[in-house]
């Protein structure tokens, strides 16, 4: 616990000298929000083991800006193209994460995918996407990249 | 050298202004509310990476660079955490419960 909370400390410590500086007039309501910021994420999110593979977190986060341009090129086209009109569907989703926070952080992070946005569960325990260009390959997609997600972050073993 | 970083950021700024407008002209065309949030998140996302890109090679420092790359950063994930939520609650109101 201790650990995880100087590694939090830490990191938010970075981001607040990342945006406000590190001036010694800056640094010391940084470390107080900082404190804070730690104190309020060890509640919400207490620390539990990950292991991380690094080749595949690495290739995860190398990919995702191609993934944001794929995500913003396809909506502009739908957006500013008048002979094109979304096709928005409701898909249900299987889920190989179980419940929980693993499962909600790949949610979130499918929420910045292309053509998909996850909203909320359906009846039977799976989880209903949101997919604005047809129902197509919704589910495959999430199938490809939940792998991905469980690969770099030890989810699969 | 300074005229290329010029052309870089001018031509990067301009693409991402052109997704912001996009993102705008869906939340106006598209005709759903979890259809709008895929306009307001996606090309709006693209659109400040772009202006971050363009912006990076004028940071006077290695604190600037932190400062653009933490502020898409943040973006990013307030979005995937609010674009879920307001995407459930859509569907909930759509079905009328």
């Amino acid at each position: 616990m201790a650990a995880a909370a100087l590694v939090r400390f830490a990191l938010l410590l970075t981001l607040w000298v990342a945006l406000a500086g590190d001036g010694w007039k800056d640094l010391a309501p940084g470390v107080a929000a900082a404190a804070l910021g730690t104190w309020w994420s060890l509640r919400l999110l207490p620390p539990a083991p990950l292991r991380v593979h690094p080749a595949a977190l690495a290739g995860l986060v190398l990919r995702f800006p191609w993934q944001a341009l794929t995500a913003g090129v396809q909506v502009a086209r739908l957006a500013l193209d008048p002979r094109r009109r979304p096709e928005p569907k409701h898909v249900t989703w299987a889920p190989s994460l179980p419940p929980g926070r693993a499962r909600d952080a790949f949610l979130a992070y499918a929420s910045l995918l292309p053509g998909t946005l996850p909203a909320g569960d359906a009846p039977d325990g799976s989880i209903v996407i949101h997919a604005i260009a047809g129902a197509g390959s919704a589910a495959a997609a999430m199938n490809e990249e939940e792998a991905r997600f469980a690969r770099a972050f030890g989810l699969d073993d | 050298m300074t005229l290329l970083v010029d052309v870089f950021t001018v031509l990067t700024v301009a693409a991402g202004i052109v997704f912001f407008v996009a993102g705008t002209a869906g939340l106006i065309r598209f005709p759903d509310t979890s259809s709008r949030l895929h306009a307001l998140t996606k090309a709006d996302h693209l659109g400040l990476g772009l202006v971050v890109l363009g912006l990076l090679p004028r940071a006077e420092s290695l604190g600037g660079v932190l400062r653009l790359v933490a502020i898409w950063g943040l973006v990013l994930a307030s979005s995937a955490a609010a674009g879920p939520m307001l995407a459930r609650l859509a569907r909930r109101g759509a079905r009328g419960g």
